[in-house]
């Protein structure tokens, strides 16, 4: 059974009452809001993801409520709560659904330590992940949109999970985050996605989120090896190219992408360099979706990974 | 005067690829990347304490018409910015004390 057995009334009441479980990758959220766009924007996007029934323990525990402020009256805003308390200020209440996924990249950014966490998208094919690490805007999360939609498998639009025991890479599949133009990009691009209402005037300017192929949902719990390293940043009118980048520099360029490098001291360098040993690095610059896509389809797996 | 890697066991560990080397520095928690002849040096204080002169000879320049002048004032520069770096320190020489990694 998964989300989408449940109506809109029953999945309303559930969030509401006694709150429920959410699975995402390996990790299990337990989530309470009485908010109706929260409500919707689960039925629309989590359809595909496992209905867990009453579990003992949840990794985190997140709620989205109502301030209790005079703002509640004139600009109603929400907050999102972790353990029953808010790690960030309150938005306003129209950014519900995006201040959820936003606080559920925050929880695994901030606890799950036991991973390399690298800010980057993570696709994979044929057994071999390509991490895309990249600043915003570089075009990092349009170009995952695209490559999912083109027999890719999500891992994630943006937290790369590196075990640390074995360096395999582990998915977290969860929406897909699209900005401004990108969300129009990628409608256009594939038709058939399934993409949330926009909201806009967030600190992101406008956003919308993509519904993850149902076939990395069901494969969440298929870990990946290291393929390729791939530094993504569109730029108008280019060909797409991919330029050999060494192993030292990239590593460099991950360091400053991951969120807990610095804090996982000698475990993170030994992890990092072991993704790095296994993957082929380059720069990718870009302007065609299309291109993009072959050249990403003509990749050749590492030699020596598996 | 010699110079060491900093005296902590286990301070600094390397991995190189083709011409480069990342250093994490396990007391700073900083990650350096390092050019082929940086590393070198960095290997061989590893081994032993040495003198910049020594060091000269040991490690070959990059650039081949460089004169045995130019490369030791090179090597003597990569010795300060790897001090700056905190990756390697001067042996302490006194009349009364020499650190035994340094005699």
């Amino acid at each position: 059974m998964n989300i989408s057995t449940l109506t809109l009334s029953e999945l309303g009441h559930r969030l509401k009452k006694a709150g429920m479980f959410l699975q995402t990758g390996t990790f299990i959220t337990h989530l309470k809001t009485s908010i109706p766009s929260v409500a919707e924007g689960i039925r629309l996007l989590y359809a595909d993801y496992p209905l867990v029934e009453h579990l003992d323990f949840a990794d985190f525990h997140v709620s989205l409520t109502y301030p209790r402020n005079l703002r509640r009256w004139l600009k109603p805003q929400i907050q999102f709560l972790f353990d029953g308390k808010p790690p960030f200020k309150p938005l306003p209440a129209d950014q519900a659904f995006p201040m959820l996924e936003w606080g559920l990249n925050w929880c695994v950014s901030s606890h799950a330590n036991h991973y390399l966490i690298i800010h980057a998208a993570v696709i994979e094919k044929g057994g071999y992940a390509a991490v895309l690490p990249a600043p915003p805007g570089s075009g990092k999360s349009t170009l995952c949109a695209a490559l999912v939609n083109r027999g890719w498998r999500l891992l994630s639009d943006e937290l790369a999970l590196i075990h640390i025991g074995d360096g395999r890479i582990v998915p977290l599949p969860r929406p897909i985050s699209l900005k401004n133009q990108s969300i129009d990009i990628i409608q256009s691009y594939e038709p058939d996605a399934v993409i949330s209402r926009k909201i806009s005037d967030t600190m992101k300017g406008t956003v919308a989120h993509m519904k993850p192929p149902a076939n990395s949902i069901i494969r969440a719990n298929e870990t990946a090896h290291a393929g390729w390293v791939i530094f993504p940043k569109y730029q108008s009118s280019v060909p797409a190219q991919l330029k050999k980048l060494s192993r030292s520099r990239a590593f460099i360029r991950i360091a400053d992408n991951a969120f807990n490098y610095s804090l996982l001291g000698i475990k993170g360098f030994e992890t990092l360099t072991g993704l790095v040993d296994a993957s082929q690095c380059y720069d990718f610059t870009y302007s065609s979706l299309e291109n993009a896509i072959e050249t990403f389809s003509a990749l050749e797996p590492p030699a020596s990974s598996k | 005067m010699k110079w060491q890697i900093i005296s902590s066991d286990q301070a600094l560990y390397f991995h190189s690829w083709d011409n480069e080397c990342v250093v994490y520095n396990s007391l700073s928690g900083d990650t350096h990347l390092l050019n082929l002849t940086a590393s070198q040096i960095l290997l061989k204080l590893q081994q032993s304490p040495t003198e910049a002169i020594t060091l000269a000879k040991l490690v070959p320049p990059t650039d081949q018409s460089e004169s045995h002048a130019e490369h030791e004032l090179q090597i003597e520069h990569l010795l300060a910015e790897l001090n700056a770096l905190n990756l390697i320190e001067k042996c302490q020489s006194t009349i009364n004390y020499n650190p035994p990694s340094c005699r």
